[in-house]
Formats: C-alpha cells, structure tokens, sequence
C-alpha cells in the first residue's frame, strides 16, 4: 500500500510539470476565473514580456515568420488549436498583432491562455 | 527466549502505517493543487477593425462594446463606467442581446493584463462570444 502510495507520488510529481504548462517556456500568463482546458493537439505561439516571438518553443524573428508556421499547421489540419501564450506585462496591442498573423494565416480556432484565479481580485 | 526475539525483529521493521498516511496525503496534495497550477484558456474571435473610440457598429442587435482607454477608463457602449457597474451592466446588456457578443476594443497602451481581465469579466457574466478588435486611430 506504502509503495503504491509513493509511487503515485513520484509519477505525479514528474508528469505535473509537462502537465500543468502547454511549452517549456515559462510565461507570466494572466489570472482568470473563466477558461476552458483544451487537452489536444495544438500550436503554441509564446509572446515574452521582452517581445519576442516562440513558435512551439522555438524562437521565431518576425510575426511574418509566425504567420507562415501558422499557415503550414493550418494546411495540415484547418481546426487546429492555436493558443496564444503572451505575458501579461505585454501590451494589448501586441498580443492582438499575433492573433491578427493567425487569423491572417488561417487559423480559424484561437486562445488566449491563462491561469486559474486564485485570489479574488 | 525465542518470543523476546521474535518481538524485538518486528519492532524493527519499518512503520508502514504513517508511510502510507504520508504518501496518500501527498497525492492528495498533489490532486487538490493540481487544477490551480493548470493553463485554461479563452476562446477570442478573430480581430478585424473597429472605429476608434469603440463606436458601435450597426446591426439590430442590442452589442456590448468595451473600450479600455490608455488612462484606466472603460467605456461600455461608449458611455463611461467603473469595473464595478460594468459586472452589473454587462449582463443587463447580454439578456438584451440575441448573439450575447461582447466587442472589447483598446488603446495601443493598455496592458494584455486589462484586456483579459475584461474578457474574463464578459464570460463570466454570461457572453457567449469574446470578440477582440482593432481600433483604427481617428483621421
């Protein structure tokens, strides 16, 4: 029973960090008591509070560049998932830039992430 | 001789018992904290363009147009309001409403922070649909 114990706790404790966040990025995401948990498939692009672009973890120059991935995920499957993962120090403006290059490139379903609200603000 | 023995090898062996109180409450843990660290979501429809200073846009449907100016100010439907009476009013509105579509519009120095929280607001108020617009500056 002790075994079965620690051994759920030891397979929790390693699946909960691919679990809990989408990417390897860390991204100060913004708090909201509403959101729904999409577990499928899906294309992140990561807005950093310095501004700089992340198609699925990897560093992308311009938001030209993050459209054209876009549009090749969208040929392949056209309901594909796109969350928008962008700190919430960055500009409104910015953010809306990136779901502009998506909708642009095609993708016809789009999220912006965020985390759960803890504390009522 | 051999009872004595038998005994003092038992209370050897490793108390299970608390292990198991341990390794339970710690999954516990695990499963009550879990869906707070989670990354949900809000479905936004795709931007397109809007009239500066959130101007609504014409339709016979009753619309909730949310602007966020650069100073702090919300304007619902351009008229004024505070955060608070915007969670009174919005869903007022949305009753009204047959899409129950919410338009939230910004200036170019409002944080992603204010804007998801109005998103956040809209849903939980009742808004079927979040849909975030471009304002084009005013000639």
């Amino acid at each position: 029973m002790a075994c079965v114990g620690l051994i759920l706790v030891l397979v929790m404790m390693m699946i909960s960090p691919m679990v809990v966040s989408h990417t390897r990025t860390p991204v100060d995401v913004p708090e909201a008591h509403t959101g729904q948990r999409e577990v499928q498939n899906d294309i992140s692009i990561i807005l950093t509070k310095t501004g700089q672009y992340l198609f699925d973890d990897e560093p992308v120059a311009t938001l030209e560049e993050v459209g054209s991935l876009v549009a090749a995920q969208v040929a392949r499957d056209p309901y594909v998932l796109v969350v928008i993962r962008a700190d919430k120090q960055c500009y409104g403006n910015q953010v809306l830039d990136v779901l502009s290059a998506a909708k642009k490139a095609g993708a016809a379903r789009i999220v912006c992430a965020t985390k759960k609200l803890t504390i009522k603000s | 001789m051999r009872r004595r023995h038998e005994e003092h090898r038992r209370n050897d062996g490793l108390i299970v018992n608390s292990l198991v109180d341990i390794a339970l409450a710690l999954v516990i843990g695990f499963m009550v904290a879990m869906p707070i660290f989670f990354e949900n979501g809000i479905f936004v429809s795709a931007p397109g363009v809007a009239q500066a200073g959130g101007a609504v846009p014409s339709g016979s449907d009753i619309k909730a147009n949310v602007f966020l100016a650069n100073d702090g100010r919300i304007l619902l439907n351009e008229i004024t309001v505070s955060e608070d009476s915007l969670r009174v009013l919005l869903p007022r509105l949305l009753d009204r409403s047959v899409e129950r579509r919410v338009v939230i519009s910004n200036e170019n120095l409002v944080l992603y922070d204010a804007v998801v929280r109005v998103m956040d607001m809209a849903k939980q108020t009742g808004a079927s649909d979040v849909a975030w617009l471009r304002t084009r500056t005013a000639p």
